[in-house]
């Protein structure tokens, strides 16, 4: 008797909490719903007798150098730094890291461009794998090509990192030689920074997409379109959700968690100074912005991380489940990384938003709502095989859940449209549109499982393996002339 | 006589020269970006007595179309115009390096682009 | 017990159960039903907006792709093939037929729109006499009075829009109109209308130098500049006025920037005293204006305040003696070169000393042998012409 009162007041002790928890991830939902429609709208009313034009054409345009790294990414590799040269940015150089790759990217690129070995005065600010050697191209068309050879540092971070201390510029471009870039990027990425006011822009990012069904040229997207498998198609509107609905909201009150590792921009002198990116982490990006922050704040340096609305970034989303679970044990398992190292910011005043609004949330709706959700799952199979359960409302709440999540999801396409009539045709729209309705049956319980199977690698400390993700290669389309033309 | 390729991803551009030229008596052959432009003058065989060029554009920048003309023995003496928008003296600079014979700043004159065009044409046909 | 719901939901019992039981539910069942509708409802408002949002959108789209090519044509024809241009006369004689643009579908509220979008389109890639034809294009259709209809709105966005197509179309309007709105508490209309007043006022234009007491944002400098440099009869004045007097660190940086685009020798002594400000990064800003107008005569102030610098002002020095390239002060470059601890100094002293090479060239040679490796390597590195930072 004593004992099945002690379970009782446990099982009310546990859905309370839940109840609370699941309320307050609700209303914190809501609250980001309204906040990025206002940024949003913000946005389109300021930017749209914007002419970026002005910009390209001013002598003052602050420089920025565009960090790529690669590794193994022969098949792509000409056509992609190819769209990163034809950027539209009047000062800017690319810097493309090989990353001591096994495969003849790096004779590609030599070859393509015209590279030449040239010596380099290179400061290593960031301590990384030995940096071998510099290419240049002696084809003044090149001239803002700068190619690094380096010792394999199985991870992007420590690649990342060479690139950042060869930088010549104030600002740095973080993306991967596989996205796509919009030809504005730079243009629009940088406005964010010189039209502030009095806070220092420490980054800025923007939104990303899948490439998986888009119709790529040579490094171009000449059509947007949305994923025709499944498996990326929950990944796009994943990203919209995350980013458009997310970010956005959290931009509106200077909270934003994290600049994309796919796309950003950041100020060099404050990268480097807190030590460029972390070569150990799972979830470099995140662990930069987190140490870039907290070194604002530790500097007294007033800091603000802004977003765009725009998609300006398309990257190529994992197809086969293998793939997929491999990349988000990883971001998972970089999470837990990440916050039981900046654990002392948790609710520490001393750090602003970071500790008061960008880790509390972090913590408890990113971190812990897998586990959670594992744990109500359990929950609710146990009380099964007791009987215990009440199914009209179990299943009431069950409904609930479902219709708002549909909601969310449907309410961030809606707002990512306000910018941009993103996709073709109306039957593209609707095949998004309708993808939510399945996300919460079959995408969000490989999300929850995979994200414990990488907290369950955090605790027991796997060794890395860095995936390398096979890459279908953009753009194989069949050879045109002048693919034949350029390759000289 | 005189045949120009004009290669300029705005629209306006594009057709704004493209017309005035044409009044001028020249043939103006059009390529919307970089790649268009190497094609037509890979199946033309570099056979232009001008090339205008547009700097920022798709696929390959003006910078790549004029290292590949200036490269090609039938290219080497087909001169070169750039129409930019982009103002700093390094892009100025980067374009005379690479053999431009002229670099026009947009918002242009049409007035001073044909006067251009026409004692480049002449320049050319005198040294023949 | 799933059996026994199922079949009360589907038994055409729904009714009972959402609303008899409904009332029999705890609060939180309640709540989480009212929310299920809420959702619903919301999702469909979503769908029917997304279809309605598209939709406008893409009738803007076609009716616009189906009047540009028309306004395109109306243009060359009468504009750009103008007879009138060919014959090298002056503007006021040319005459343009405007019969075209008269026709009734020019009356439609949003083909003038597209019909303005166009001519700043044009605009923004012609000057001379196209440029001025368009104006008159614009004056003669009497477009500036739907310009004024959208000042006059409440709405700042409209206001923006107003003020663009008037500083696009060099339409001068009186000060009253402009001055009240560059108060405005919205940055980007306030910005705006500075813009304009810069170009469209014909007294004191620089006025805003002295009024203006919130930084001047960089991206608003990029905008100024570019209308500041680019507007004919603009009576450019001593910029030194306000690097002496105004108390806006960010005026003073951007009439930097302008002293050096003007090369104003005048405002030389103005600068020089702005080497004595507190505000390092001011300072710098000071060097780099010294630097690039090559005033040979500060040099050896330049190099004599040196030790006492901070990093920044001390890089722009370095760049300032190369830059004057007067070949006084290799000693320095080279002491520079060879004992500096930071980096950045090191290489840009020894980009000075190259860009002082036709003084420099032994010290140069010297260098480069009895060196250290590294410094061996930064020398090699700014003298590889293929490099270029």
């Amino acid at each position: 008797m004593e004992e099945s009162s002690f379970w009782e007041v446990l099982a009310g002790f546990y859905e309370s909490t839940v109840f609370v928890y699941g309320t307050t991830l609700l209303l914190i939902y809501a609250m980001l719903a309204i906040f990025s429609l206002i940024a949003i709208s913000h946005f389109v009313k300021k930017n749209a007798f914007v002419d970026y034009g002005t910009l390209v054409a001013s002598p003052l345009a602050p420089g920025i150098s565009v960090i790529a790294p690669a590794f193994n990414e022969a098949i792509t590799i000409i056509s992609n730094v190819r769209s990163l040269l034809t950027l539209n940015y009047p000062q800017f150089e690319v810097i493309i890291v090989n990353d001591g790759s096994s495969d003849d990217t790096l004779a590609k690129m030599v070859d393509e461009f015209e590279l030449q070995e040239v010596e380099f005065a290179y400061n290593a600010k960031i301590k990384t794998q030995e940096v071998k050697r510099f290419f240049k191209s002696v084809n003044p068309a090149y001239s803002a090509l700068l190619v690094i050879d380096k010792v394999n540092g199985k991870s992007k971070a420590d690649a990342t990192n060479a690139g950042i201390n060869a930088a010549a510029f104030d600002y740095f471009l973080c993306t991967d030689v596989d996205c796509i870039l919009d030809k504005d990027t730079l243009l629009k990425l940088v406005k964010p920074v010189m039209e502030e006011q009095h806070k220092r822009v420490i980054a800025v990012g923007a939104t990303l997409r899948m490439a998986n069904s888009s119709e790529i040229d040579k490094g171009v997207v000449v059509r947007m379109k949305p994923p025709k498998k499944l498996l990326p198609r929950f990944q796009e509107i994943e990203y919209i959700r995350s980013f458009v609905l997310g970010k956005m909201g959290w931009t509106l009150v200077n909270s934003v968690p994290n600049v994309s590792g796919g796309l950003g921009l950041f100020d060099k002198e404050i990268a480097i100074r807190c030590g460029g990116y972390d070569y150990q982490s799972f979830g470099e990006d995140m662990e930069l912005m987190f140490r870039m922050c907290r070194y604002a704040k530790d500097n007294k340096i007033d800091y603000a991380i802004r977003y765009i609305p725009l998609t300006l970034c398309w990257t190529e989303g994992p197809e086969t489940l293998r793939i997929f679970m491999r990349q988000r044990t990883r971001w998972a398992r970089g999470l837990a990384q990440l916050m039981f190292a900046h654990k002392k910011m948790l609710f520490n005043p001393n750090y602003g938003n970071m500790g008061m609004v960008v880790m509390p949330y972090n913590f408890f709706f990113e971190l812990l709502a897998p586990v959670i959700e594992f744990t109500g799952i359990i929950y609710y199979i146990v009380m099964t095989i007791l009987g215990l359960i009440n199914w009209k409302y179990a299943i009431v709440l069950l409904i609930f859940v479902y219709t708002y999540s549909v909601m969310i999801t449907t309410i961030s396409i809606l707002w990512d449209q306000i910018t941009f009539r993103y996709y073709k045709t109306w039957r593209e729209v609707l095949l998004l549109c309708v993808t939510p309705f399945l996300e919460f049956i079959l995408y969000h319980p490989l999300i929850v499982i995979f994200s414990l199977r990488g907290y369950y690698f955090f605790l027991t400390g796997k060794k890395h393996t860095w995936g390398d993700m096979q890459r279908k290669g953009f753009g194989n389309k069949p050879e045109t002339k002048a693919k034949v033309v350029l390759a000289n | 006589m005189g045949k120009i390729l004009l290669v300029e991803d705005d629209e306006i551009m594009q057709k704004v020269i493209e017309k005035i030229l044409i009044r001028e008596g020249l043939v103006v052959d059009v390529a919307r970006n970089g790649k268009e432009a190497l094609v037509k003058l890979e199946e033309n065989n570099f056979q232009y007595d001008m090339m205008i060029t547009d700097i920022m554009m798709p696929y390959a920048n003006g910078f790549e179309i004029i290292s590949r003309v200036k490269s090609e023995e039938l290219g080497k003496k087909i001169p070169v115009i750039i129409i930019s928008s982009v103002g700093n003296e390094d892009s100025v600079m980067e374009g005379f390096k690479l053999g431009a014979d002229d670099y026009l700043k947009k918002p242009i004159m049409a007035g001073e682009l044909i006067i251009r065009v026409k004692r480049l044409l002449a320049r050319a046909n005198n040294v023949l | 017990m799933i059996r026994e719901f199922f079949s009360e939901l589907f038994s055409g019992e729904l009714f009972r159960v959402f609303v008899y039981d409904f009332l029999y539910f705890p609060t939180v069942i309640q709540i989480a039903v009212i929310f299920i509708f809420i959702a619903l409802l919301s999702t469909t408002i979503a769908y029917i907006s997304i279809l309605v949002r598209r939709y406008r959108g893409h009738r803007r789209d076609v009716r616009r792709a189906r009047i540009n090519p028309k306004i395109d044509q109306l243009i060359t024809e009468n504009i750009i093939l103008n007879e009138g241009i060919l014959e090298d006369k002056p503007i006021e004689d040319i005459t343009i037929n405007l019969e075209g643009f008269r026709k009734p579908l020019y009356k439609k509220r949003w083909v003038r729109q597209a019909l303005i979008d166009r001519l700043m389109e044009y605009r923004k890639n012609f000057v001379g006499t196209i440029g001025e034809l368009l104006r008159i294009v614009y004056l003669e259709l009497e477009l500036d009075k739907d310009s004024f209809r959208k000042m006059k709105s409440p709405r700042w966005e409209r206001k923006v829009q107003a003020l663009v197509e008037f500083t696009s179309m060099d339409f001068t309007i009186a000060d009253v109109n402009i001055l009240p709105l560059t108060n405005s508490k919205v940055r980007e209309l306030r910005a705006e209308a500075r813009h304009a007043y810069i170009k469209l006022s014909k007294n004191e234009p620089f006025k805003f130098f002295d009024i203006a007491t919130e930084p001047l944002l960089q991206w608003d400098q990029i905008e100024l500049f570019k209308i500041i440099t680019s507007t004919k009869d603009i009576a450019i004045p001593n910029f030194a006025r306000w690097v002496t007097y105004s108390s806006n660190k960010t005026v003073i940086s951007f009439c930097l920037k302008l002293i050096v685009y003007y090369n104003q020798q005048a405002a030389i002594p103005a600068v020089v005293k702005l080497l004595d400000t507190k505000d390092h990064f001011l300072r710098a800003d000071a060097i780099n204006c010294i630097g690039k107008m090559k005033i040979e005569e500060v040099e050896a102030t330049l190099v004599n305040m040196y030790n006492n610098q901070p990093l920044n002002c001390q890089i722009e020095i370095l760049k300032a003696v190369g830059r004057i390239e007067s070949g006084k002060y290799i000693d320095f470059l080279r002491q520079e070169f060879l004992h500096a601890t930071d980096f950045d100094l090191r290489k840009n002293a020894a980009r000075s000393l190259v860009r002082n090479e036709w003084m420099a060239k032994d010290v140069i040679q010297e260098l480069m042998v009895t060196s250290t490796p590294d410094n061996q390597l930064i020398l090699k590195h700014v003298m590889n012409p293929l490099i270029k930072y």
